[in-house]
């Protein structure tokens, strides 16, 4: 398709009353129709329904979903079931898993280490242990996003009690080195690593135990399951945790509590377990896992296509280290162009997410490409696609060719 | 965000945008692109009237759909040194947020700007 035929394309598509091309898969991704019928089995059935910690068949019924689906789970990450603890997203995962270790630990140390191009379910939490008088270390990556595991080792104080590290960067994809990071946590011994894996769920293989983590974020709707699920994986193997955290007592990582009132989930979140959403979750990662190969393969090719089409515009520059990152996700900036007005020029035809956060009428520019040393007007003016398993060679071809145009039209006005 | 209408229109229409030259033709501009908002206007005098009028903008959809407007409803005019309509006006007609008041000042300056840079030659 060429850039004419793609604006007809595009025209014809809005004209149909058709909703705009969704390259937005990295905010969220649709329901996996799979995970869908499933879930709603669950919703309808006449057995199913049962409250999973009641003692009757109901919740005997009930309980066996949540378990099947806790295997899921753990299997998708290389984690054991009794591992996982069930939560509503990977933000409450995230908060779990920060103030969890800061209140547990809070007699051992008052250090955390996180990174500047966190996600602000991670940075939120540090500001408030901040405010609460802890010493947050905030490491700068290089200019492709990347933390080298050097700074890590340098950060780490007697006193650190936690290393918050995220595995798949939400806005331009990257992939921290993990495994590096979990070797200087083990070595310093009572440092536990904690990573927010909420993007690489069937992006990238993740494998809890082998990488070194001590507590894992993740969160069903990236992965085609529904929105309201999540999991914090919990260590419980010999050594998780560091030397001296097993030297004060028992294995594994410890946590306090946020929520109290009925001990569900190792006491560590409690609440009735919504077996609905647990189900869809588990469904969803097996599928995720199983698709995994295959789809990466497929969306590898249609970035690459997207990417070609959009450096032909000129003035594009990519932003993170495209060696290092998952093809689902690409991040760019448009010179000359206007980072709203961008957006607005996209919106009746392809739903994709700005590098401004837009938590007022007037927008900032993305604190992490900021972090990463691009200017204000770069960040403000960058894209995010977000590729997915019902992006098509036909949706890129679209977005290429409404962007080609409105690029150039943008310019055109600000006489760029 | 969402936009109004008016603001669609104008945005996605953008008909005087561009520049003029020749005899008479005066410009003026406000603002500065590394701050996220810049206009400019280029209006042609003729007999104490607005002849024409073209504009460059590099900003959100609401500073583009503003100058747009302001350029296409000018033209025409008795030069005047005023907008075609009141900047709470032209607020209300595309909805502008609280927050965003700013930037229609910044087209608002660039109007004057270019009204003062013909009223100096022409007087």
């Amino acid at each position: 398709m060429n850039a004419a035929e793609g604006v007809n394309e595009a025209r014809a598509h809005t004209q149909a009353g058709a909703l705009p091309v969704y390259l937005d898969h990295a905010a969220t991704t649709p329901v996996d129709p799979r995970v869908a019928a499933r879930m709603a089995e669950v919703l309808n059935s006449e057995s199913e329904f049962g409250n999973p910690a009641s003692s009757h068949d109901y919740g005997d019924i009930a309980g066996a979903l949540i378990e099947a689906a806790r295997a899921q789970v753990a299997a998708a990450v290389g984690a054991s079931a009794s591992e996982v603890v069930f939560t509503s997203g990977a933000t409450e995962a995230n908060n779990l898993a920060i103030f969890g270790v800061a209140e547990y630990y809070r007699d051992v140390g008052r250090h955390l280490i996180t990174a500047r191009t966190e996600h602000k379910s991670v940075l939120d939490p540090c500001r408030e242990l901040e405010r609460r008088g802890w010493r947050i270390t905030y490491l700068k990556p290089d200019g492709g996003g990347l933390l080298g595991p050097d700074q890590v080792a340098a950060a780490l104080a007697p006193d650190t009690v936690l290393v918050s590290i995220m595995h798949v960067n939400n806005e331009i994809g990257v992939i921290q080195d993990i495994a590096a990071i979990g070797d200087i946590c083990a070595r310093h011994g009572g440092a536990r690593l904690h990573v927010d894996a909420a993007q690489s769920v069937g992006k990238c293989a993740v494998d809890f135990a082998a990488l070194g983590i001590d507590l894992l974020s993740l969160s069903a709707h990236k992965a085609y399951g529904p929105k309201g699920a999540g999991a914090l994986v919990v260590a419980q193997r010999a050594g998780a945790g560091g030397a001296r955290s097993s030297a004060r007592g028992g294995t594994g990582v410890h946590l306090t509590p946020l929520q109290f009132g009925g001990g569900q989930e190792r006491g560590l979140r409690a609440g009735t377990l919504a077996t609905h959403q647990a189900v869809g979750m588990g469904t969803a990662f097996a599928l995720a896992v199983r698709l995994q190969e295959s789809e990466t393969a497929r969306i590898a090719q249609l970035q690459q296509r997207l990417w070609q089409g959009l450096s032909a515009i000129g003035g594009v520059l990519r932003n993170g280290n495209a060696q290092r990152s998952v093809p689902h996700l690409l991040n760019v900036s448009f010179e000359g162009v206007e980072g709203e007005s961008l957006l607005a020029a996209l919106q009746p035809h392809v739903a994709v997410s700005t590098g401004s956060a837009c938590t007022s009428a007037l927008a900032e520019p993305s604190f992490v490409l900021r972090a990463l040393g691009r200017s204000e007007r770069l960040s403000e003016s960058s894209l995010r696609f977000g590729l997915g398993r019902s992006s098509s060679e036909r949706d890129i071809d679209i977005a290429i060719a409404v962007l080609s145009r409105e690029v150039a039209r943008l310019r055109r006005i600000a006489g760029s | 965000m969402k936009y109004n209408a008016e603001t669609r229109h104008y945005f996605e229409t953008t008909a005087r945008a561009g520049h003029l030259s020749g005899a008479k033709v005066y410009r003026g501009a406000a603002g500065d692109r590394e701050q996220g908002s810049w206009v400019q206007f280029d209006l042609k005098f003729a007999s104490g009237n607005l002849a024409d009028a073209r504009f460059l903008a590099f900003g959100c959809p609401h500073t583009i759909a503003a100058a747009a407007w302001v350029a296409e409803q000018a033209v025409g005019k008795p030069v005047a040194r005023r907008l075609p309509d009141s900047v709470q006006a032209i607020s209300l007609k595309f909805a502008v947020p609280l927050e965003k008041l700013g930037r229609l000042l910044i087209v608002e300056d660039a109007w004057l700007a270019a009204i003062d840079a013909g009223l100096k030659v022409e007087q």
